[in-house]
């Protein structure tokens, strides 16, 4: 544990797994095998112990990929696995530094548009075909290849033009504009490269049976089971940012999906898995009180899990009842009570270790029902009907929230019956409705619905960009549901995203966190966090930069 | 060693038991399509006839499941009768408390009352479960009835369907209903309902085969009665009654399909208290506060069983049989 | 022709009509769900508009329903059941690997249930003792409780607490006992009911009579003479048994986080997956009828009588 990698504040513009919609709609979904670089250490066994070979990890988790090509699936348990079975050209190191991994050593163009990668020699790909650079322009010409259908490996190379082969050791990347990401992109497991021989296969095969160059070789994948991986013994290329060289500790690792919360927690306190993730807030006081248990967390970056409020229809149009909305909900007792003190309450629509999170907002806006009634009552709705809601000419005080039944986790339905009761204290009728997933999603396209609940998982503030900017409309691909149209929050986040001036940047995110939580476009909840829960026995365990658990260095104690 | 028993009067095997493939649990319903045809049978309220005092004597267990079945409906009706605090007024600090008192079957994860939710979650449940056997049994006779009487292609037509939908597994339909419809306790009812009318469709049919053989229906007939006033008249009420008692224990299996609803995530909308939607919350506090799943589900359990108790009294009152059974 | 074979190639004509209802109700019924088949095929995620219009061409979404049914029915014909949007895999690909550890769960419930069952009916058929009363007491409350809640409980008590059984899947036998359990538990209060009364029926016969005078005890009469016939209502209920097996394999396969048919295609409900909901309902419309249509086989061999009453 002592390798863990501490994320955080330091990290730069790194591309993180987000993903458009799947956010959207997947709430808690994407945040699942997430998590953010923390600085909490608890449960972190001794540092000096010596790794050991051997063994077979089996990690249970709530998530369950669709598509293992990097290049097509965009959801966080696939890159994980993935991480594991394909290699990229660089590697990241803990402080968002990029060292090399495939690619030995690159230069960049003066205009910023050209890079050249000079690549390692003696990689091989799990199918015995020799990595070279045709490798890297049939991985990144698959990614953005329209039959692809990529969801989130395409848009990373959004600015991708075409890699040229110079020789079998160079090849130099093309960009249509500069791109600060680029590197950072590459570095993803989205963009692992892949063996061009497999990458001629059909998209099924690409899906189901991965063939990449990493320290894990695929072996078998049981839909609703498990996903096992195997020790690629010829492995001699770890990244710089591992701490190790040579090939990795584990014999094997299994992905077991669980999406049950007890039968998955069941699984660790029983010893039938080593890992799991997603340990429910309530398991937690017997996960710590456990001494062959240990408990690692992780604050999620990105969007907090919050409430984005419809302000294009009514009654949520008018910022008065939204203002009510947010001064209503008794966050600090709800949060503690739910996820007994292991979740924060989010004070703004960013979490704490995201970059550009506005600190200044937190003890601005407490709970004041006095004022929330004050404001509804100034905004019209004073008459009360026979249940105790607020009506107005007759009509009730009504908002929909909707969400998708499959996609109720880590208690957020409680907490929606928490927000309602407070709602309700107010007089507003708050609906949440939980529906099957492909209905959610009919209403999700048609904007219909007042309140989406969920969060997002990005390392900076451009998140606020993907969920409030004009041009990025649910059918563009991008998160803004409602399509909103605010000049304000345009000018500030287009240009925290253009502009290369980390001040000006800082400076436009915090102005939008406040114009946010000022004009109550959104109601933050609580600040996501992934707990983990291991056994005494698993070592060298660590959240990667990207956040995600990464296993190159895990060890299993033989002797426990 | 018991005594062999030799003499007891049964009704004979299903000889003219239109199709043995039926889906149902047969017990009650084969039970029915094995009596002899050629009397209308007495229906489950005209009990005092012949049999006189044994028939009428109840016994306590069905005293106490007719008394909980009526506790189970007042909840229904009244719940604020029998629990005065509001079952939605969230209380976080006093969340997952143990039974006490003040809460005597303990607080959910929001500091709700558990006992107050059990009453007031009566009424979908029960909903849930009669709105569905309603269904299941208007369907069952219409379809029943007109694949009785319109003739053979529309007879075979309509079974034909029905068997498309029995092919489907109970549950899997009321998910596609309920993804068609969207989650709420009316779907919810509809859905099971859905489910279960083929099976009411196919023993409506066999029943009213079997009666319009009667010797009393072909005397109707006989003297001049219009066939839809002999089917209307003779012909349903007669095959309608055995299926009341069915019905009723449908009602249980309802209750318990309706709960599986909820458990998939597709019950009700919440704060509505539904005990099927409960359990499944509670379920992930087993460990940490057991009252919280426990007693809506020894609400479901009793309930089902009081329902099946007075069911079963029902039916052996009905066909004439000694009442006393087990309980 | 015989008679039955005249019957037996009716019914089969006719269960090739049912098979093809069922999968024209699948279909239906996902023609008029809300939701987009290919939003919800991205797994959520927004896609650019090309990439929507084109896997909207490939699904054949951009054709008039009556074409995509025509094709559909075509494919169904030529029994192609097209390929998953969400599994990305042929569809009966992915039936052949999950109708296995459902048949297996299937099996075994069932076994047990029946096992147990007989052996309450045996015990308690015709007799007034307290055994009788327990037997019939502890039926009803298996009736009465959902069984996600019996599983809920069974696997607190046996895995979480006492960890003698795996907590979620694995191809062992041992983690197939809670599921099985689960499920049978469901079956058999149904199972020793119908049981009971055909024995106590049987138990009326004279060939019961006469192997009494002959002197059998009295478990010998039961288990040699009369159990075979109190088996007789047991095919009846083959139909409702398998849709229960199968429905209960949604709730149990949720609990224990098995792989398996019943999960697999409540999740495809839920994900629009038209090719993999009408591809179950297919395969689950053919079980059905093949069994029915053996069961009535089954008649008409055992009581040629029945050849009036089954058409």
């Amino acid at each position: 544990m002592n390798t863990r990698i501490q994320g955080g504040g330091r990290r730069t513009r790194a591309v993180r797994r987000t993903t458009s919609l799947v956010a959207v709609l997947a709430l808690a979904g994407v945040t699942a095998a997430a998590c953010g670089g923390s600085d909490d250490a608890s449960g972190t066994p001794a540092a000096d112990a010596t790794p050991v070979a051997g063994g077979k990890l089996t990690y249970a988790t709530i998530q369950e990929p669709g598509c293992l090509d990097p290049g097509y699936d965009p959801s966080t348990v696939t890159g994980v696995i993935n991480r594991n079975i394909f290699d990229s050209l660089v590697s990241q190191t803990a402080t968002g530094e990029t060292k090399p991994w495939l690619a030995t050593s690159w230069t960049v163009s003066p205009d910023g548009k050209t890079y050249r990668f000079s690549l390692r020699d003696g990689v091989r790909f799990h199918d015995g075909s020799a990595f070279d650079a045709t490798a890297v322009k049939a991985t990144f010409d698959h990614a953005v290849d329209p039959a692809t259908k990529s969801l989130y490996a395409g848009a990373l190379l959004s600015a991708y033009q075409e890699t040229r082969v110079i020789d079998p050791r160079t090849a130099e990347v093309v960009l249509e504009r500069p791109d600060a990401t680029f590197l950072q992109s590459v570095g993803t497991p989205s963009l692992g490269i892949q063996s061009p021989a497999s990458l001629r296969r059909s998209a099924e095969e690409l899906c189901t049976k991965p063939v990449g160059s990493g320290a894990f070789t695929f072996v078998s994948w049981t839909k609703n089971r498990d996903l096992v991986l195997a020790k690629n013994t010829a492995y001699q290329w770890a990244p710089d940012a591992a701490s190790h060289d040579g090939p990795a500790y584990l014999d094997g690792i299994t992905f077991q999906f669980i999406s049950d919360d007890t039968a998955r927690f069941g699984a660790l306190t029983s010893g039938q898995v080593q890992v799991v993730n997603n340990v429910p807030a309530a398991n937690i006081r017997t996960l710590k009180a456990n001494n062959s248990l240990q408990y690692l967390r992780a604050d999620s970056p990105g969007l907090t899990f919050s409430l984005l409020l419809n302000p294009t229809r009514e009654p949520l149009s008018d910022v008065r009842v939204r203002r009510a909305l947010l001064r209503a909900v008794n966050l600090d007792e709800l949060v503690t009570s739910v996820y007994f003190g292991e979740y924060r309450r989010a004070w703004s629509l960013l979490s704490p270790t995201t970059i550009g999170y506005d600190k200044s907002l937190e003890g601005t806006w407490k709970v004041d029902q006095a004022l929330a009634n004050r404001l509804l009552d100034e905004a019209g709705w004073t008459e009360r009907d026979g249940d105790g809601f607020r009506t107005k000419d007759g009509k009730r005080l009504t908002v929909v929230w909707r969400t998708g039944a499959q996609l109720d986790r880590d208690s957020r339905g409680v907490v929606a019956q928490g927000v309602q009761a407070d709602a309700k204290k107010v007089g507003i009728d708050l609906q949440y409705i939980s529906e099957d997933v492909g209905t959610f999603s009919q209403h999700i396209f048609a904007a219909d619905l007042d309140i989406w609940g969920g969060s997002y998982q990005r390392p900076d503030g451009d998140i606020l960009r993907f969920a409030f900017a004009s041009d990025q409309g649910i059918t563009k691909g991008g998160g803004n549901l409602y399509g909103l149209n605010d000049a304000t929050l345009d000018r500030l986040l287009n240009e925290a995203s253009t502009t290369t001036d980390t001040a000006v940047r800082t400076k436009n995110w915090a102005e939008a966190q406040q114009y946010i939580i000022d004009n109550a476009l959104a109601v933050p909840l609580t600040v996501g966090a992934n707990l983990v829960g291991a056994s005494e026995k698993v070592h060298g365990l660590r959240f990667e930069q990207s956040s995600n658990l990464a296993f190159f260095d895990t060890w299993l104690d033989p002797t426990k | 060693m018991t005594t062999p028993k030799l003499a007891i009067p049964r009704p004979e095997a299903a000889d003219a038991e239109p199709s043995p493939a039926t889906r149902r649990p047969p017990g009650s319903a084969r039970r029915w399509l094995s009596r002899p045809p050629g009397r209308p049978r007495r229906l489950p309220w005209r009990r005092a006839g012949r049999s006189g005092r044994d028939n009428r004597r109840i016994g306590p267990g069905v005293a106490i499941s007719a008394l909980v079945v009526a506790l189970v409906c007042l909840a229904a009706i009244w719940p604020g009768l029998l629990a005065r605090a509001d079952p939605n007024a969230v209380e976080p600090v006093d969340a997952l408390l143990g039974p006490s008192g003040a809460h005597w079957f303990g607080t959910d994860q929001l500091g709700r009352d558990v006992y107050s939710r059990v009453v007031h979650g009566a009424r979908v449940s029960l909903f849930i479960g009669v709105g569905a056997t309603g269904i299941a049994l208007f369907l069952g006779c219409l379809v029943g009835m007109l694949a009785a009487t319109c003739g053979r292609l529309v007879d075979e037509i309509l079974m034909r369907i029905t068997d498309v939908l029995m092919s489907f597994p109970g549950l899997l339909l009321s998910l596609l209903v309920v993804a068609v419809l969207g989650p709420s306790s009316t779907n919810a009812a509809i859905a099971i309902g859905l489910s279960g009318a083929p099976g009411f469709a196919r023993l409506v049919r066999a029943e009213a085969l079997v009666i319009r053989q009667a010797g009393y229906v072909r005397t109707a007939v006989t003297f001049g009665a219009g066939r839809a006033r002999v089917h209307l008249r003779h012909v349903l009420p007669n095959a309608f009654a055995p299926l009341l008692v069915l019905a009723l224990l449908s009602v249980g299996a309802a209750i318990i399909a309706g709960s599986s609803l909820s458990f998939l995530g597709l019950g009700p909308r919440v704060p509505t208290a539904e005990w099927g939607s409960m359990l499944a919350q509670g379920k992930d506090f087993l460990t940490i506060s057991w009252a919280m799943a426990v007693f809506p589900g020894l609400a479901i359990t009793v309930t089902v069983i009081a329902i099946n108790i007075v069911g079963r009294d029902l039916q052996r009152r009905s066909e004439g049989r000694h009442p006393s059974g087990t309980f | 022709m015989t008679s039955t074979a005249r019957w037996l190639a009716r019914r089969l004509a006719l269960s090739v009509l049912v098979v093809v209802g069922a999968a024209t109700v699948a279909f239906g019924a996902l023609q008029v769900v809300p939701g987009d088949p290919v939003h919800v095929m991205m797994g959520g995620a927004a896609p650019s508009p090309e990439v929507y219009q084109q896997t909207r061409h490939e699904l054949g979404y951009d054709r008039p329903l009556p074409v995509r049914y025509g094709r559909f029915l075509g494919q169904l014909l030529r029994g192609d059941l097209g390929r998953s949007y969400q599994l990305h895999r042929p569809v009966a690909e992915v039936i052949g690997s999950q109708l296995w550890p459902t048949v297996q769960l299937a099996l075994a419930g069932f076994g047990l249930a029946f096992v147990v069952a007989a052996a309450l009916a045996v015990a308690t058929a015709g007799r007034r003792s307290g055994w009788r009363r327990l037997s019939s007491a502890a039926e009803l409350v298996m009736i009465s409780t959902p069984g996600f809640w019996v599983g809920v409980l069974l696997l607190t008590a046996f895995s979480f607490r006492l960890q003698l059984f795996p907590v979620a899947g694995g191809d062992s036998l041992d983690g197939l006992v809670l599921p099985a359990v689960t499920l049978a538990l469901g079956l058999i209060g149904v199972f020793a009911q119908v049981m009971r009364e055909g024995l106590e029926r049987a138990l009326e016969q004279p060939f019961v009579l006469s192997a009494r005078a002959r002197g059998s005890g009295e478990t010998a009469v039961r288990l040699r003479h009369a159990l075979r016939h109190a088996l007789i209502p047991m095919v009846t209920l083959a139909g409702w048994i398998v849709g229960t097996l199968l429905g209960g394999a949604v709730l149990v396969e949720t609990i224990f986080s098995r792989e398996g048919l019943g999960r697999i295609t409540a999740t495809a409900i839920a994900g629009r997956d038209l090719p993999l909901v009408t591809g179950v309902a297919v395969v689950a419309a053919t079980i059905f009828t093949l069994l029915n249509i053996a069961v009535d086989l089954l008649y008409r061999v055992i009581d040629p009588r029945m050849k009036e009453v089954i058409r």
